[in-house]
């Protein structure tokens, strides 16, 4: 119905999903980590890992961001940072909490300044579990969640077809 | 200077100077002074900066639970290998304290923590709001103390 309405919407919307999925930019957040999860994703965009080669940039400014990379528990101090920095990417934007204290709040959790895990604040997408996670499991899970916008869930208009580009084998 | 001379020297000036205190050598490098009451807290804090013991290292809280009903403020000074600590008594209900910050400017944001995490009032202090707590943490809430208890829920965002 898209198509009679909006003849180029089709193509558009392949062209756009085609060009997110080959080149997704990352804003990095740390609401509150203790900064090694942080140093394994700095270590994830090293030439020895380079994560790159997936078109994956680090940005530093939320406006030109795609994907939300959060480390940490949310303290009670960044959480309005947070949901400010979510509200400021546009749609289509997606979050990938790192870490177990991203996760759950880990050792923080119950903490009188911690909200909990990054889920209690802002929806999220994908979750990479680790203290911290290694270059690959974040790989990983930046991948997974590349892939799974080729087969978007209800509700977000990603529209596919079979020509899009397929994702590269992730590197054992 | 070595450790039982420093020590001495400590308690010299801690007990023979103020009337009241009574030390008690925890450890061989740790004196712990227990003054009788707040306002010993200023003159033997001048005095150890006129002697040269040590510098204000930390401040600690110390809340003995409300059977008790008290609380405790610990005043660490350094001397080389030997800990000074001064301790003062407080009631738990309304509890201050004078502000070092005339002699020891650097206290200050050790004080303003000691008043946001114990609700021990600091007297005298330039500014006296929060420092480390988050903004819109409630009013009159204090998270170490003993009868505050963490929930699922953060403190004053319960959901009911």
């Amino acid at each position: 119905m898209g198509n009679i309405q909006y003849p180029w919407k089709h193509t558009l919307d392949t062209l756009r999903t085609w060009a997110r999925v080959n080149s997704p930019w990352v804003l990095h957040f740390n609401s509150g980590s203790c900064n090694g999860c942080d140093i394994e994703i700095l270590a994830t965009i090293t030439p020895r890992y380079d994560l790159e080669r997936f078109g994956i940039k680090l940005q530093g400014s939320p406006r030109h961001a795609d994907v939300l990379l959060c480390t940490g528990p949310v303290t009670r101090q960044a959480r309005e940072r947070l949901v400010r920095i979510y509200e400021i990417m546009h749609e289509p934007k997606f979050v990938v909490a790192i870490g177990s204290c991203a996760l759950s709040g880990g050792a923080f959790r119950g903490c009188y300044n911690v909200m909990g895990g990054i889920d209690k604040v802002i929806p999220v997408d994908a979750y990479i579990p680790g203290c911290p996670p290694r270059p690959e499991a974040i790989i990983n899970g930046v991948v997974a969640l590349l892939g799974s916008l080729q087969t978007p869930p209800a509700g977000q208009s990603l529209e596919l077809d079979d020509r899009s580009n397929r994702l590269p084998e992730v590197p054992a | 200077m070595n450790v039982e001379e420093l020590i001495q020297r400590a308690r010299t000036i801690t007990e023979e100077w103020l009337w009241k205190t009574t030390t008690e050598l925890t450890t061989p490098d740790h004196l712990s002074v227990w003054l009788s009451t707040a306002k010993d807290l200023i003159p033997i804090v001048a005095m150890l900066r006129v002697q040269r013991m040590g510098y204000l290292a930390a401040i600690t809280g110390l809340d003995l639970g409300t059977e008790a009903d008290e609380m405790e403020a610990l005043y660490h000074f350094c001397t080389g290998p030997v800990t000074v600590t001064l301790r003062v008594k407080l009631p738990r209900q309304d509890p201050s304290l004078p502000s070092l910050s005339q002699i020891i400017p650097s206290a200050e944001p050790l004080e303003r923590e000691l008043q946001e995490m114990y609700g021990i009032r600091i007297n005298g202090l330039r500014n006296p709001a929060r420092l480390y707590l988050s903004d819109d943490w409630p009013q009159g809430v204090y998270p170490m103390r003993k009868d505050f208890q963490p929930g699922e829920e953060p403190v004053g965002m319960e959901v009911n």
